[in-house]
């Protein structure tokens, strides 16, 4: 029986407003006076931790936005699979924030940007290998060790593969679930475009990852690439819409993971706050309808 | 559908360690070997150069954007274009080493001083400088001001002992030119402003740091300047004082603390080097 409502939002050890399990928005820094000021109906909020880093406004407004809701961390700096070890003042950083924040999820990305010290400011790509599971392990329980809370790790939106990957990307990132104890972001819209880049199965994807790890969902719009080949390449930018095919998807991995946090994420060209609010309550709308259905209506 | 997974690709034999191939990604990313990566990496309908530059792409509108958002005025001063051409040579001579973005571009002031494309617009480097600073500003870390009933509590013959710690958001910036007319008439877009600013009007003595309200450009006088100049790096009131010759300090001192411009003052021994630190 697939669990209805895998009990991994908490982080371990802490009493913290736990994330429920339901639709939530990235909060962006135009829209903190319009949070602070209205309170909007919608769960809860993530905050990219790299943001708020300084002290200063946006720190006064996380402050006074985060007695109001369940918050979530998310960050896109600790590159977990970097040969380089974490970088110890990033790392610093971020657990100052989870102090400060007491958030009820904290994530990261399943990719690396940081070579000799040098950061290269994208989520690249790893290589499906043996020595990149180890260093990701290795990271990951050293960030959890010193965080002291359990982890999300996210998959990722990829535009190309290493020939020398050995390891489906779902089994990898499984293994890591496995065997550090952290949790898996599951994000529907980097799946669909990965998945349609390199021409893989999203749905076999989902079913090969560990029901029990899922403790959050994204979901957000992409762009598509017109090649001069005739080919599509799908753009992660976080810039418009969820996408029809993206919120089927998303309907599976409910259906597979029981109803989860998710998160409606929007990074560029962020719209009224109005719009994402309407894109919370699409979500909404799917885990609501996902809460009646008995589970003999799941999807094998 | 190739398979119902990723699994089409095949371990091979004599595979690259997980360094050599970031440091190929890197190479190829800072535009330093472009074709790096490419052997790493399955072409599967689309070229591997044509796969990394998604991510080139990312790695440059990541860094760009990190510097206009750092540089908003020298960005309106030389235009859009221009400022992508500097920030691209930039951002491949100079990428940032971390990954807190809103550090990133200490160095872009000293880079477009020696720009040749900028070398017409003689105050720009120092428009970026004030700029750093006023992002530094921005970004530093809250440290609550000094509590100024502790000085109160000392005696005279203690004041020109006492050595400040200076709020992280505080910095000093000097020009030729009036560069706080130029930044603020550029970020109002007040073209009219700008073309009344004589750039040979002057120098200017500037002190950088948050209050509650927000970010300070101030003018001050340049012996003020100074003095500040030397209490920020940790010199002791009596030398900082000798530096710059009987000055109002005790009005200095009272704007400069009641702005909140330090958190925390020890006393050096009278016998002591100014730098000598490890005691409070």
């Amino acid at each position: 029986m697939t669990r209805l409502r895998p009990d991994i939002g908490a982080p371990a050890g802490a009493a913290r407003a736990s994330v429920p399990a339901a639709a939530g928005i990235g909060l962006r820094f135009a829209h903190h006076q319009a949070v602070a000021d209205t309170h909007p109906p919608v769960a809860w909020l993530e905050v990219h931790a790299e943001n708020y880093f300084g002290g200063g406004t946006p720190l006064r407004y996380l402050d006074a936005i985060r007695r109001d809701y369940p918050m979530s961390l998310h960050g896109i700096g600790l590159s977990l699979g970097s040969t380089d070890e974490i970088d110890p003042m990033h790392l610093d950083n971020v657990c100052r924030l989870v102090d400060r924040v007491e958030p009820g999820l904290v994530s990261e990305h399943l990719s690396w940007s940081i070579v000799d010290g040098v950061y290269l400011a994208d989520l690249l790509p790893l290589p499906m290998t043996e020595e990149a599971l180890d260093v990701v392990c290795h990271h990951v329980e050293q960030a959890q060790e010193r965080l002291g809370c359990r982890m999300l790790v996210e998959n990722p939106s990829t535009y190309l593969r290493f020939a020398h990957s050995t390891i489906p990307e779902a089994e990898f990132i499984a293994a890591v679930a496995e065997r550090t104890g952290c949790g898996i972001l599951c994000d529907v819209n980097n799946l669909h475009v990965s998945a349609a880049n390199h021409g893989y199965d999203a749905s076999a994807y989902l079913a090969a990852l560990p029901a029990a790890a899922i403790g959050e969902i994204h979901v957000a719009g992409h762009a598509v690439r017109r090649l001069e080949n005739g080919s599509a390449l799908r753009i992660d930018d976080h810039g418009s819409r969820v996408t029809p095919e993206v919120w089927t998807l998303y309907a599976e991995a409910l259906a597979r993971f029981g109803t989860v946090p998710t998160l409606v994420e929007w990074d560029t060209n962020v719209p009224p706050l109005d719009v994402l609010l309407d894109e919370a309550a699409k979500a909404q709308a799917w885990i609501e309808r996902r809460s009646r259905e008995p589970d003999d209506a799941i999807a094998a | 559908m190739r398979s119902q997974l990723d699994s089409t690709v095949t371990p091979r034999s004599g595979a690259p360690s997980l360094r050599d191939v970031q440091r190929a990604v890197a190479r190829s990313l800072l535009d330093r070997e472009a074709a790096a990566a490419d052997c790493f990496i399955v072409a599967d309908g689309l070229a591997p150069a044509r796969r990394l530059s998604v991510y080139r792409n990312t790695f440059e509108a990541s860094c760009a954007n990190a510097l206009r958002l750092a540089f908003p005025a020298v960005h309106r001063l030389v235009g859009a274009d221009f400022f992508a051409v500097a920030a691209s040579v930039f951002v491949h001579a100079e990428p940032p080493r971390n990954a807190w973005l809103d550090t990133y571009g200490a160095s872009f002031p000293a880079f477009l001083a020696t720009f040749p494309p900028a070398a017409s617009l003689a105050y720009l480097p120092d428009v970026a400088r004030l700029e750093w600073a006023v992002n530094r500003a921005l970004h530093a870390a809250d440290v609550a001001a000094l509590d100024v009933s502790r000085l109160a509590r000392l005696s005279r013959v203690e004041h020109p002992r006492v050595r400040f710690v200076a709020h992280p958001s505080v910095s000093l910036v000097d020009s030729a030119c009036p560069i706080d007319a130029i930044w603020r008439a550029v970020l109002a877009r007040d073209d009219a402003a700008l073309a009344a600013i004589d750039p040979a009007a002057g120098c200017v003595w500037l002190l950088v740091g948050r209050s509650v309200a927000g970010v300070d450009v101030v003018r001050m006088e340049p012996r003020a300047w100074r003095f500040t100049a030397a209490l920020l790096s940790a010199e002791p009131i009596g030398a900082a004082l000798a530096t710059v010759g009987a000055i109002g300090v005790p009005t200095l001192l009272a704007g400069l603390l009641a702005g909140g411009r330090f958190v925390d003052f020890d006393l050096i021994d009278a016998g002591a080097r100014p730098l000598d630190r490890d005691r409070r």
